[in-house]
């Protein structure tokens, strides 16, 4: 028997083995350390198989490859996930505060001074690495703390590199507990972190939230056309939330689509992670990118929240800035734990929920308004 | 650089702008068809 058929170790190259360590390290994580085990240990699982000598599972017409081709290439794995998404998220706390919106748009500025300076190491001005306008654009969406929308703008403007891109939007997901709070301590005083905001008493009607999902349907998508996809699949989703006569259709939004589109998407992505594509020296750099945007996002969020505490006669908590980023719901839960440290009867969750849900919206507008102005240049 | 500069600017113009609107018809909204009773108060230490 040739031995070029069996003997899969034999071929064993030393990115193969690497990425076969990484796969290693991010299922341990999940599993272990309980890291955004959903996502990290089918992504390890998918890397392994990737990654294996001879397996062809992610060569043309293998398992990954046809989900990478129907999933990933036709933006319908990210899509799904909105759905899911859109039918999981409550946006009353968002509702009773609109003005968050504002932190939530604010809160993307890290997209686009990561997308500035990807193109000025790239293209735009040093070459130092070869990143396009368009890989900019795939990589500063990692600033959007918003996985869907990051995968959905990385695939349709065909960067090559969307395997960093997708792991490292979801690995620093899983690290806002430890980005943001330094840079929420360094902004906010002890004094301004405790401050303590009313509590909104009483409900959003349900005809409120039934033609919430519609309206932002409509508004977005005729404003900006290109986050159709994005905003109508999460408002879809959250319309068989609210709606309350498809319970069942909401109940399979929420866990079998979920889970089903979690466990696809995840191999998938872990089986774009072959040695050869992924161990190069512009991944290093676009795990440093994703970084500055989580970073450059929560500084632009709590300086409006800053702004918001001003402006209310300091009654609103400046540290809800940082959920501007769409990270939900780590985030809120970051603030609520700063608030709580600051002060221990400061209970800030349901406004970081707020400015979290308007931060999601505000990450798909984003997503969107990457897409138009990059395929309205070229 | 400037086409990368102008991108940068005008999206953040565009997200504003789709994000004012959509403000506006929230709070719309809730003048229309009214939140319920709401009443704010403090936390009680």
């Amino acid at each position: 028997m040739p031995t070029g058929e069996f003997l899969g170790f034999l071929h064993l190259t030393w990115q193969a083995t690497i990425m076969l360590v990484i796969s290693g390290v991010l299922m341990w994580l999940g599993i272990s350390k309980k890291m955004e085990p959903y996502l990290l240990v089918p992504i390890g699982a998918g890397c392994m198989l990737a990654n294996i000598p001879l397996g062809g599972i992610a060569e043309s017409g293998g398992l990954l490859a046809v989900l990478r081709e129907v999933g990933i290439k036709t933006e319908i794995f990210p899509l799904l996930i909105f759905v899911a998404v859109g039918a999981m998220i409550d946006f009353e706390p968002f509702l009773q505060r609109p003005y968050t919106i504002f932190i939530g748009g604010a809160a993307q500025f890290g997209i686009f001074a990561t997308f500035f300076l990807a193109y000025l190491l790239g293209d735009g001005w040093l070459h130092v690495l070869n990143f396009t306008l368009q890989d900019a654009a795939a990589i500063g969406t990692i600033g959007s703390a918003d996985g869907p929308t990051t995968i959905y703008v990385a695939s349709v403007l065909q960067t090559k590199y969307i395997a960093a891109i997708v792991v490292a939007a979801y690995s620093y997901m899983a690290l806002v507990p430890i980005i943001q709070p330094p840079i929420i301590k360094a902004l906010c005083s002890k004094e301004e972190r405790a401050v303590k905001m009313p509590v909104v008493v009483g409900g959003t009607p349900q005809r409120t939230k039934i033609l919430f999902p519609i309206i932002t349907t409509l508004l977005v998508g005729l404003i900006c056309p290109k986050a159709t996809p994005l905003i109508g699949c999460l408002m879809f989703g959250n319309l068989l939330r609210e709606c309350g006569v498809v319970e069942s259709l909401s109940q399979a939004a929420q866990n079998e689509l979920s889970n089903i589109i979690t466990i696809l998407l995840g191999l998938t992505v872990g089986g774009m992670m072959s040695g050869t594509e992924f161990l190069k020296p512009e991944t290093v750099l676009v795990f440093v990118l994703g970084v500055v945007a989580f970073a450059l996002d929560t500084v632009a969020g709590v300086l409006v929240g800053k702004l918001i505490y001003v402006l209310s006669g300091k009654k609103v908590n400046p540290m809800i800035g940082a959920c501007g980023i769409s990270a939900f719901p780590m985030s809120s839960r970051v603030v609520q734990k700063l608030g709580l440290e600051a002060n221990p009867y400061n209970h800030l969750l349901m406004h970081a929920l707020g400015a979290n849900t308007a931060g999601q919206i505000a990450s798909v507008v984003a997503g969107g308004a990457m897409l138009l102005l990059v395929s309205g240049i070229h | 650089m400037l086409i990368a500069l102008w991108i940068v600017v005008t999206r953040m113009l565009i997200i504003f702008a789709v994000l004012g609107v959509l403000f506006l018809a929230i709070v719309l909204l809730n003048k229309l068809v009214g939140l319920k009773p709401k009443e704010e108060k403090g936390d009680k230490e």
